[in-house]
């Protein structure tokens, strides 16, 4: 089960608008860390992913396990949600 | 299988770029049931460019990710249906072609591939090693991790300098290495590089190398053609845009002809040489690669769908589409 879903995007990133809208369709809500608007946010980032880019969508299940999903790749992000 | 058993469409389009949401446009509004496969991207590579400066109507430019996001909602308005998947296959089956998907087997009487390209890998040694983690192809995704830092981008084209000039809004400066004597981008482009102090342009200069220590990318090292020397720029990233390459390898093993590069070879009514198979856009064989061209392509190809839909109707009279043709059992 789903506890949280964070998303880290930026504003021009179109596979994050592509995140974002596979979230919204599934009805799932989550956390949008724009680093456009909190640069100081982008080590936190790369520390979860271990990449310099967007999207990082992290997972968090109930027992807190998390799941770090980088760029749109939805045979991985797809799973996390069921 | 029986044809009540499968789902069956008019036209499965496979891609959903500005030739395909464009073509989309086209039919939905005439009633043909029109469903597109999309892996990455809704807009394609279109949606990935910072700024579309050239697309008429949009005097002040457009960025790419608005330009898409209109397409595709001009194209659900008449009713397409924009599927997150990958086509894996494609078979001609006669009365209908048979694609196999990442959602299962579907069926069409007409397929539009526009399925567009991708930016090429240099091939030189460390690429892989940094990949996503110093060495990128997408200046809109990840421009923004290199805010005053260095980068290096390697192409000459329009979207070498297009880019460059976006990841100036980031980086402290660039180095643009450029293999030939001259840039390749527009003279608009070129003119409007030349505006950017934080950007320096090295001709004549390969990339030959890209290092790094602690897991971060520190330098690329390349070669200067006219002395032989090798050359050093330190750099925090390196941004690569170097070409385009189609995305097509789904369809090796099928019968649609393509071109020593890659490209779907077509006649003048973008038919390929699989009757009932069309291309438009990027991915097709002597393509402009250019947005507007792709969005004609798309008109051009809708219209001759429909001619093509019109004999098919003739060829199998009792072949009715179900109801909405979407789902069936």
């Amino acid at each position: 089960m789903v506890k949280n879903i964070t998303v880290f995007t930026t504003d021009t990133c179109a596979y994050c608008v592509m995140v974002k809208r596979f979230l919204q369709v599934k009805g799932v809500e989550y956390e949008e860390i724009n680093l456009d608007e909190h640069p100081e946010r982008r080590n936190e980032a790369f520390a979860l992913s271990g990449q310099l880019t967007v999207p990082v969508t992290v997972v968090t299940q109930h027992d807190n396990t998390k799941e770090i999903v980088v760029g749109y790749n939805l045979s991985r992000l797809a799973p996390t949600l069921a | 299988m029986n044809d009540m058993s499968k789902e069956i469409h008019d036209l499965v389009m496979i891609g959903a770029g500005p030739a395909a949401l464009s073509a989309a446009i086209y039919t939905t509004r005439e009633d043909i049931d029109t469903v597109l496969y999309e892996k990455a991207v809704i807009g394609g590579l279109a949606a990935v460019t910072d700024l579309i400066d050239n697309y008429p109507g949009f005097f002040e430019g457009v960025t790419g990710l608005d330009l898409s996001e209109d397409l595709r909602k001009h194209a659900e308005r008449f009713g397409a249906d924009i599927r997150v998947g990958d086509v894996t296959s494609l078979f001609d089956e006669g009365k209908y072609k048979h694609l196999v998907t990442t959602d299962g087997d579907i069926y069409a009487k007409t397929v539009l591939i526009a399925t567009g390209t991708a930016y090429k890998m240099l091939g030189c040694s460390g690429e892989t090693d940094y990949y996503a983690r110093g060495v990128h192809y997408c200046a809109t995704c990840d421009g923004a991790f290199y805010r005053d830092k260095r980068l290096v981008v390697v192409g000459s084209g329009n979207s070498a300098v297009q880019e460059s000039m976006f990841l100036t809004r980031f980086a402290s400066h660039i180095d643009m290495l450029i293999r030939g004597d001259h840039l390749k981008a527009s003279e608009v482009l070129i003119k409007d590089l030349k505006k950017h102090d934080k950007i320096t342009v090295h001709l004549n200069t390969t990339t030959d190398e890209i290092i790094g220590e602690n897991n971060q990318v520190t330098a690329v090292i390349g070669t200067d053609k006219l002395t032989g020397k090798k050359v050093t720029y330190p750099t925090d990233g390196v941004f690569v845009f170097v070409g385009l390459t189609p995305n097509t390898s789904f369809l090796q093993g099928s019968s649609v002809e393509l071109n020593e590069y890659g490209f779907i070879e077509t006649n003048e009514k973008l038919e390929t040489n699989l009757m009932g198979v069309f291309a438009a856009g990027d991915v097709r064989a002597s393509a402009t690669m250019q947005i507007a061209s792709a969005v004609g392509e798309g008109a051009t190809a809708a219209l001759k769908i429909r001619e093509y839909l019109e004999d098919h109707k003739k060829k199998y009279p009792i072949s009715e589409r179900p109801e909405k043709s979407k789902v069936s059992v």
